[in-house]
């Protein structure tokens, strides 16, 4: 550093008192990386021919989604882990060609919400980045019951597909009726067909009942691209993406609450 | 800090850079060292977007990397570390598998990182893709090291060989002993993506490691770079339980659980202080943390924010 201008040594002298006057080690900071920084020009080249590819694939159009579809906020149901659930179920059906009863998935794993508008194909990478694929297993009718009970207990409720859950009473004495969607009751006895993620039945999130599934059946699907290909479907047919209706967890909120706080049990 | 105090606080620097060191009344024999720290970055190579909320224009790596180089070239000791899970979050990890994210690191110039448990979303065989490609990159910075002390790498050689279970670096003045911990993979990876690992007791894992970097390796700054996440209230290990568990650390770089502290947290030891400090994710964020060493004792350390001139 060259100083010349007798204002630019008063300058430095002034800056030199403050520094000096700074204990060593007394420095520790969050610098945001604002876009005030300028960006590196060596990395800049690097990065601008794979953003370029990046783009020409995933900025492809997809599927009007007027209302957006939003994993749960506060005290709200997560209506994209329901229709995450709901694609899972109707491919795992057209896979097996039998009914699926019932899916489960994790809200850890959708990654961001779609907000209202066109979506792009690389919306859909945001809310499933991982390659997890589809798998059919059986279980019990009881274990089905146990499987959004842990759920419950665990998360206030994974998205899923084919059953309601309603919770009573206070964080202290709960109640809880798990019925088929449609309200009919579920026979403990029962086997049925039961579709999930490969991440979840291998032990994932926790919900060990799963893991007792049997008769696996891996899809070779990823559960991103079934969702690539209903919202070509729906835009093949000139369809909108639309929300699909609340109502598969009812939790009070006081049991919301000690859920959050991991001091829930059944 | 908008771009008139950045400037403004790069110029401090500058200015710093020219003086003595401890012109004032520190010993002759004090030396000081930056660790630059990100944790999470999760393929984030562009800055966030709009419609992200307060972080939306935020990170970037091009622009991490200029704000590096500036550091550097100021601060001369300068360690640049990261707390795990480089991988997953955005279209550039599914296109490019890990492999963009790594070998950027090394053009910015890290000097370690730990692994985090996305960092295994494609299987180990694609992570030590990952790191190879980083490896064979031609680049005159070297390559960083990958650093963690708790998984048992017996059944998975290629990737046992490539992350120690501790660094140490030399500076004027200074060694410093830099290790690592990562999350137990139960319930965050699937079994066939760990295939050949064990998980195992982070403290336990840490406790002969940082004994060694103290008592053999002579290391004056012991730094463990942790993916355990910053408060697991009591259902995991984690980075606040840590300087109660394991004694000898001056600085635990977090990762895990995307916390956004706005200084480290400090927790008193029988001899000094652990600082602890994790900066969000997504790169919208550098951390930053000042030692100075004198006579192989860290004199001092503290949480207070820089001082910006101008």
């Amino acid at each position: 550093m060259k100083l010349k201008s007798p204002s630019a040594l008063f300058l430095f002298a002034l800056l030199s008192c403050h520094l000096a006057a700074q204990q060593p080690g007394d420095k520790a900071e969050v610098i945001p990386i604002t876009a005030s920084i300028p960006e590196d020009a060596e990395v800049l080249k690097v990065i601008a021919p794979l953003a370029a590819e990046i783009k020409a694939s995933f900025d492809l159009p997809l599927v009007q989604a007027p209302q957006g579809l939003f994993r749960s906020r506060r005290g709200e149901e997560n209506l994209l882990g329901y229709w995450v659930s709901d694609v899972m179920r109707k491919a795992a059906e057209a896979v097996i060609g039998t009914p699926v009863r019932f899916v489960i998935t994790n809200a850890g794993g959708l990654r961001a919400n779609l907000r209202p508008g066109q979506l792009k194909v690389a919306d859909i990478y945001e809310v499933m980045p991982f390659e997890n694929e589809l798998v059919v297993i059986e279980l019990t009718g009881a274990e089905v019951i146990q499987v959004v009970k842990e759920s419950i207990v665990r998360r206030g409720g994974e998205p899923c597909s084919g059953v309601k859950a309603v919770v009573g009473g206070t964080p202290e004495a709960a109640t809880c009726t798990i019925t088929w969607e449609d309200g009919s009751p579920i026979d403990p006895g029962a086997v049925v067909k039961v579709a999930t993620s490969d991440y979840l039945y291998g032990g994932g999130d926790l919900i060990p009942t799963l893991k007792q599934g049997r008769k696996p059946f891996t899809t070779g699907l990823t559960i991103r691209q079934i969702l690539l290909d209903q919202c070509a479907g729906l835009a093949k047919e000139k369809k909108d993406l639309l929300p699909p209706a609340p109502g598969r967890y009812t939790i009070p909120v006081p049991i919301q609450e000690a859920i959050r706080d991991r001091k829930f049990n059944f | 800090m908008d771009r008139r105090d950045f400037i403004a606080s790069l110029g401090a620097a500058t200015v710093a850079s020219h003086l003595p060191m401890w012109a004032a009344d520190a010993p002759v024999s004090s030396s000081r060292i930056t660790l630059l720290h990100t944790n999470d970055t999760h393929s984030h190579i562009e800055p966030f977007g709009p419609g992200n909320g307060p972080i939306s224009g935020l990170g970037g790596v091009a622009r991490r990397a200029t704000l590096v180089r500036q550091l550097r070239q100021q601060l001369g000791s300068v360690l640049l570390l990261d707390a795990g899970d480089t991988f997953q979050g955005t279209p550039y990890f599914n296109r490019y598998k890990g492999r963009l994210d790594y070998q950027l690191m090394r053009r910015l110039g890290y000097d370690a990182g730990t692994l985090g448990n996305h960092d295994f979303d494609n299987g180990v065989a694609m992570l030590v893709e990952a790191m190879e490609s980083m490896e064979q990159l031609k680049h005159p910075n070297p390559p960083f090291a990958f650093v963690n002390c708790n998984f048992d790498f017996k059944g998975t050689p290629t990737l046992g060989r490539r992350v120690q279970p501790y660094l140490i670096r030399e500076f004027p003045g200074i060694r410093v002993g830099i290790t690592g911990v990562g999350v137990a993979f139960a319930g965050l990876v699937t079994p066939k993506n760990h295939e050949g690992l064990t998980w195992k007791d982070p403290y336990e894992s840490l406790q002969p490691v940082v004994k060694r970097l103290r008592e053999v390796e002579k290391a004056d700054l012991v730094v463990v770079l942790s993916h355990l996440g910053y408060d697991m209230k009591g259902t995991a290990p984690d980075d606040l339980l840590m300087p109660g568990q394991v004694a000898g650390i001056d600085a635990i770089i977090g990762g895990h659980s995307h916390t956004f502290l706005d200084a480290p947290t400090r927790v008193p030891q029988v001899k000094g202080e652990t600082l602890i400090f994790q900066v969000g994710f997504g790169g919208v964020n550098l951390g930053r943390m000042d030692f100075a060493v004198a006579r192989g004792a860290i004199r001092s350390a503290s949480g207070s924010s820089m001082p910006v001139l101008g």
